[in-house]
């Protein structure tokens, strides 16, 4: 049996004892349904003097509309599968909700937590792998043992691809991610939470964690999807992923687009916003002008790498083609 | 190397146990090395075949990606529960259906695509499509069956566990005795 | 044949529950890994992170000395080599001077637990001279360097086997042909991916036996492998294979995990078990050969086959494992169901730097299966002859013989085209499918094991005992591997038929060396045929016992006397019966103890008589037919096969789910070697696994694959039990064409490589499109287009 390194664990119940462990063990590293960093210690990626668990803190728990704040609150220790047949997220956030029902496969929904899965660690094929593998490579890279990169030759840079289905999701409705730490609570954009460095890819704190994930209630009408391409149906991460959000200022097919937001998963280490859309606001859903120019102006900003399986340039070309649909199936 | 143990109190099958497992153990590991519940297999280490799954608090999760911690408090089952309190000669309703379909041909992914299955029949309380058995079992690979058979045996399972009859009209050769 | 005596079929053909299957699915069945023993110790293997190196030294000092450290072997401790095939014993347990593979056995450490022999591993020091390594075939066979040459023991550089065979003159009949259809293919590598990983457990009693339990399919083998390598006789040895995982070929072999527990059980006096990782297992591998093959291929304007040649490169991996075979199976399984007049193939095997390939279900066969079906479609729609039909007409027949000289007895293979054209509604739906969809069909055949056993001997292939209890029980002692494909159960319910008890009255023990008759092991799907005829052989004496004492006691003719229901029965007067129980006290009163044992040989006229010709030659050969139907995205590539139908001709379904059960199965795995798998290593990488574990090694899932209509054909076979052939890896072979031939269909692309990954899929059809654009190549189905999916 692949072995999982020797750790002590901890299991806090509250919120504050949670910052107070990660406080006593600054190396500690904190563990919620376990499916993405239990593989990454079997492969001894990392070697944690202790983990803490989050699996008994009440805190975490719950959805909750906040129509004073105008905000939904999802507990950082909802497991997806909770997520992805909640009627109230289902009704706000559908896109979420499809999401988070394509993680992986189901009884990993069942274990893996939001909070974990906006915190997963990025991956990449040359990462992934047990410690015997990577000696295997000539001693890892620059996000394991090593210091160099296999994807990017003479790279300094880590470009592992993030591959959370939810992150592009959660961006592209301005969700927020509510960090608590020593030094108290603060709120952090989910746009500007990840950094296009693989070997540190979020902007959380040295002992902070994610405890809320907050998402705006829409504010008029809008349209959105998620798209996720992966060889099997179940169990895979995907290889290419696209959250959509189209705002209307109105209901029905003659509604114009006020807003286009997409964001696109598994090229780097940062989901990438694909920007310029503007030539799409005014129009219609109906008008294919918007499908083809949205399409193609996510064909032209991402770019896939090697980091993942199957080759860039046909994943890249995905991305063109699966924007347009979701934008056609929305008309 | 040293580290001290936990002491870990859980219901496993409707009884109480108390077991100690050093703390980077998982649930599978306790089940298997500490409490002889051999029926929870080890195929991949790491997720990605199902093969462990048991149920926690009722919902299928995978032995191998929990930690034995856990498990405290918690109400574990396996599928050595699936035959607690049946007396010697009475199988469970899924047991039967996956038998009568020659559903388990090695055998070793079963256990986990049976605690899956009967979490599912147990939430719906009523019979499921094939479409709706694949969805709930796509965390177990079965390398032997192709799947064809398990899923009539789910369906045809979920029929007589909501109260029906089975679908089943083979002939099947019963015993003379 | 059976005796009139029988009641006919009370079990034959019917639905059984397996014997073995409850406890399994109870979860108290113990598989190798659920051994467990007191004083056991824990193995690891430490292994070569290089593809190709020298070992210059390896020091374990530092690990011995590790406190829970038992003990600690090296090559050193296994200088004797060993292979499956007599011929080519060209591996060690441990590397000896080089490791040949990332992956390749270098050390192992038995101590207290597996995190203590891991830390061990870490303390080992060895030190390499890393070599050039080769990945490519040809590149392995064009090398001269002696120095660079792979495979320690090899005496032809880096050609491991070569085969050449020639039945009449095929170049000048191809030539002379009205069409020929040449074709490069190239078939991937693929893995076997049974859920149960490697393990094995190694134990010496107190009288000095060493007892070995393994997941093996060969308990057999391993016997005589462990004898000569550990220089014990084998009287003081015992191999057991307790339930085993899966196995589909990637067990049928020793392996290093069986001969470190031995020794490290010998060495230190304890129990000793290991368990791979997943990562060990795909390094085990054994899987299916990566193969290069140039096809030419003859036919009649009528769409009949004139000659066929074949040039084959198979890419070995590091060590010989069933190669050999392999190589002659490339090209000699190839001769059934169509018939030819010409034929030659020409097959070579190199070894490379990377795990080696073996047999996977369907060894050897399934590689030029997929090469010749599509030939055959690509001559189908050159002739514009239905692709049934055209296979139809190419029926080889019963009672014949092959090109190659291979005696042929019953074939169903025209009623398995028949059912699956019916079924799939092929003359009605495939003229109208609209573009993007589409229906494919293929054919292939297989053996029921091989005429030859592996080691030379001329003694039975298969070996059964049976006893009768005077409580009315039957105890089955058969060195047979049941590895889930339900081989016990066959057994139970041939007993069953023959003496009228039912299957919870008949306990089958199997392969323990110590208790059960040799037998071969579970390869070249032969247990049914062999095993079964065997097992027949010894229930059909006792039957004759049994119905003679009950005959006597009636005073009436033996033949009145018939054994069913758990009972003897008077044919003439049912009233008159007894059960069971009485009627073996009666038996056991007149002939003492009721025990026979029955044994199988081939016939040895099935064969031609040139070099070579005995291999792949077997008693009775089994049919199938695959019909595919998909769905083509033709903007992203994406295959969706939604229904594969398939008919399987396994002569007699001894039972019926379970026969069902290996054709859906066999079908599955054709399937997602067309679709999804592939097992390579990354040469610029090292040479290192590109995917060892499940997640990475895509295999279907529940949500994956397609719908699998299985029928059963049966055109009973005077060699087999009640008729009875293969059912185990026949049904895999044409899944795979089949759906290569269903994508043609649908959007006029042929893939000749493997997988049908989307991206290769979208590369052929944006060629097609350029192709049509230019005016080479008429638009596909013009006609159909409306229909296609909005893009």
């Amino acid at each position: 049996m692949l072995r999982l390194p020797h750790f002590q664990v901890a299991a806090p119940e509250t919120l504050e004892e949670v910052v107070e462990a990660l406080r006593a063990t600054p190396d500690a590293r904190l563990i919620a349904g376990g499916t993405d960093i239990l593989p990454n210690l079997k492969h001894k990626l990392e070697a944690p003097p202790r983990l803490v668990t989050l699996g008994r803190v009440k805190g975490l728990r719950g959805i909750r509309r906040d129509d004073a704040a105008g905000v939904l609150r999802i507990g950082a220790g909802v497991r997806l599968s909770t997520i992805a047949s909640d009627p109230t997220v289902g009704a706000l956030f559908p896109s979420l909700a499809k999401s988070a029902g394509l993680v992986a496969s189901p009884t990993i929904r069942n274990m893996a937590t939001i909070g974990g899965n906006v915190n997963l660690d990025v991956r990449c094929r040359y990462v992934n792998q047990s410690d015997f593998w990577r000696e295997g490579i000539g001693g890892g890279c620059i996000k394991s043992e090593g210091d160099v990169c296999h994807v990017v030759p003479k790279g300094r840079n880590c470009v592992a691809a993030m591959s959370s289905d939810n992150v592009p999701v959660l961006i592209s409705l301005d969700a927020s991610l509510l960090l608590v730490g020593p030094s108290g609570e603060r709120e952090v954009a989910m746009a500007d939470y990840y950094r296009a460095d693989g070997t540190n890819h979020t902007k959380a704190e040295p002992g902070e964690l994610t405890a809320e994930v907050r998402i705006p209630l829409p504010k008029g009408p809008r349209q959105t999807d998620y798209v996720k391409w992966a060889v099997r149906k179940s169990i895979d991460f995907p290889l290419v992923s696209v959250a959509l959000r189209v705002d209307l200022d109105g209901e029905g097919a003659e509604a114009k687009i006020t807003d286009v937001r997409v964001v696109v998963g598994v090229l780097g280490a940062k989901p990438r916003e694909v920007t310029k859309l503007d030539a799409a606001i005014g129009r219609t859903l109906a008008d294919p002008e918007v499908a083809a120019l949205v399409s193609e102006a996510a064909f032209k900003q991402c770019k896939p790498l090697p980091n993942v399986p199957y080759d860039p340039a046909y994943r890249r070309q995905m991305i063109r083609v699966y924007v347009r649909r979701a934008l056609a199936a929305m008309a | 190397m040293s580290q001290a143990a936990l002491l870990l109190t859980m219901t496993v099958n409707g009884d109480p146990v108390e077991v100690a497992a050093p703390p980077h153990w998982t649930l599978l590991e306790v089940l298997r090395y500490k409490l002889d519940l051999i029926g929870s297999k080890q195929g991949c280490d790491k997720g990605d075949c199902g093969a462990c799954t048991v149920q926690l608090d009722g919902a299928p999760v995978l032995a191998c990606l929990t930690l034995a911690i856990e498990a405290e408090g918690r109400d574990v089952r396996t599928v050595e529960g699936l035959s607690h309190g049946l007396g010697r000669t009475k199988v469970h309703p899924l047991l039967d259906a996956f038998d009568r379909y020659d559903a388990a041909q090695c055998g070793f992914c079963t256990p986990g695509i049976l605690m899956a299955a009967e979490a599912l029949i147990r939430e719906r309380r009523a019979p499921v499509s094939r479409q709706e058995a694949a969805e709930a079992l796509a965390s177990n690979l079965c390398r032997c069956t192709g799947y064809t058979k398990i899923l009539d045996a789910v369906v045809d399972a979920s029929a007589v566990m909501t109260g029906g009859e089975s679908p089943d009209e083979n002939e099947e050769v019963r015993d003379a005795g | 044949m059976p005796g009139e005596d029988r009641e006919r079929d009370w079990q034959i053909g019917k639905v059984h529950r397996k014997v073995d299957a409850m406890e399994r699915m109870r979860g108290i069945t113990r598989y190798t890994d659920d051994i467990k023993l007191p004083g056991m110790l824990h193995a690891k293997i430490l292994r070569s992170p290089h593809a190709h190196a020298r070992i210059l030294s390896i020091d374990t000092s530092e690990a011995e000395a590790m406190p829970g450290v038992f003990g600690v072997v090296t090559g050193k401790d296994f200088t004797i080599p060993y292979g499956i095939i007599p011929w080519t014993p060209d591996e060690n347990a441990l590397a000896v001077e080089k490791v040949c593979y990332v992956g390749d056995g270098v050390a192992c450490v038995a101590a207290v637990d597996e995190d203590t022999a891991n830390a061990a591993l870490r303390a080992i020091k060895v030190e390499y001279e890393v070599l050039k390594a080769f990945y490519d075939p040809e590149e392995a066979l064009a090398n001269r360097d002696k120095a660079l040459t792979i495979n320690p023991y090899a005496r032809k550089g880096n050609l491991s086997k070569h085969v050449v065979l020639e039945f009449g003159d095929v170049d000048d009949v191809i030539d002379n042909s009205d069409l020929v259809v040449e074709g490069d293919y190239f078939f991937e590598g693929t893995t076997h991916g049974a859920i149960e990983p490697h393990c094995a457990v190694a134990q010496v009693e107190g009288n000095g036996i060493l007892t070995v339990w393994s997941a093996t399919q060969v308990s057999h083998y391993l016997h005589r492998e462990l004898s000569k390598v550990l220089e014990i006789p084998p009287h003081r040895i015992r191999v057991i294979q307790p339930p085993l995982g899966g196995a589909f070929g990637g067990k049928s072999e020793p392996f290093d995990l069986e001969f470190c527990v031995a020794k490290l059980a010998l060495k230190t006096g304890r129990p000793v078990k290991l368990l791979y990782t997943r990562e060990e297992v795909f390094y085990s591998h054994r899987g299916r050969h990566p193969m290069k093959m140039k096809y030419r291929t003859g036919f009649t304007k009528d769409g009949k086959i004139t000659g066929v040649a074949a040039k084959t490169i198979l890419d070995g991996g590091a060590y010989s494992s069933f190669g050999l075979v392999t190589t002659y199976y490339s090209g000699q399984l190839l001769c059934a169901p169509y018939d030819f007049g010409a034929y030659r193939f020409e097959s070579t095997r190199a070894y490379t730097n990377k795990p080696a390939c073996g047999p996977k279900r369907g060894h050897g066969s399934v590689q030029p299966r997929f090469s010749i079906e599509i030939q055959l479609d690509k001559a189908a729609a050159a002739l514009g002859i239905d692709p049934i039909e055209l296979r139809r007409r190419n029926d080889l027949g019963s009672d014949t013989k092959t090109v190659n000289e291979f005696r042929v007895g019953s074939n169903g293979f025209v009623e398995c085209l028949d059912k699956v054209e019916t079924a799939s509604r092929w003359r009605e739906r495939r003229p109208t499918l609209p573009y993007g969809q589409g229906l494919g069909v293929a054919g292939s055949t297989y053996i029921s094991g091989t005429n030859y056993p592996i080691y030379p001997n001329e003694m039975p292939q298969a070996a059964v005992q049976i006893c009768l209890d005077r409580s009315g029980r039957a105890r089955v002692f058969s060195g047979a591997n049941d590895i889930g494909q339900g081989s016990n159960t066959m057994l139970a319910v041939i007993v069953s038929e023959e003496l009228g008890i039912p299957l919870d009255d008949i306990r089958v023990l199997s392969a323990d060396t110590d208790l059960c008759p040799v037998d071969l092991g579970a390869y070249s799907s032969r247990i049914t045929l062999m095993v079964g005829n065997a097992c027949l052989n010894a229930a059909q004496k006792l039957r004759r016992k049994v119905c003679e004492a009950v005959a006597k006691r009636w005073e009436i003719p033996r033949k009145r006397v018939v054994l069913a229901q758990r009972m003897a029965l008077d044919r003439e007067n049912p009233e008159r019966n007894v059960p069971s129980a009485e009627a073996f006290q009666w038996a056991e009163a007149d002939f003492g103890l009721l025990g026979e044992v029955g044994s199988y040989n081939t016939p040895k006229d099935r064969h031609g008589d040139y070099r070579g010709g005995t291999i792949g030659a077997s008693p009775a050969y089994s049919f199938t037919a695959h019909l595919a139907e998909v769905e083509v995205d033709p903007e992203t590539g994406l295959v969706e096969v939604k229904t594969i139908w398939v008919a399987h001709d396994c002569g007699k379904a001894l039972s019926k789910r379970i026969v069902e059960g290996q054709i859906e199965g066999s079908t599955y795995m054709g399937f997602g070697e067309a679709i999804m798998e592939q097992h390579v290593v990354d040469p610029a990488h090292g040479g290192v696994h590109a995917s060892p574990s499940l997640l990475d090694y895509r295999m279907p899932t529940f949500l994956d694959t397609p719908t699998i209509d299985a029928m059963i054909v049966e055109a009973a076979d005077a060699q087999g039990p009640y008729g009875a052939k293969e059912a185990g890896e026949g049904p895999l072979h044409s899944s795979i064409p089949a759906i290569a031939n269903a994508i043609y269909d649908a959007v006029g692309i042929r893939l000749d490589t493997l997988p049908f990954s989307p991206p290769k899929v979208l590369a052929a059809l944006e060629e097609r499109r350029r192709r049509e654009e230019a005016g080479e190549l008429a638009p596909h189905k013009a006609d159909r287009r409306d229909a296609r999916r909005s893009a």
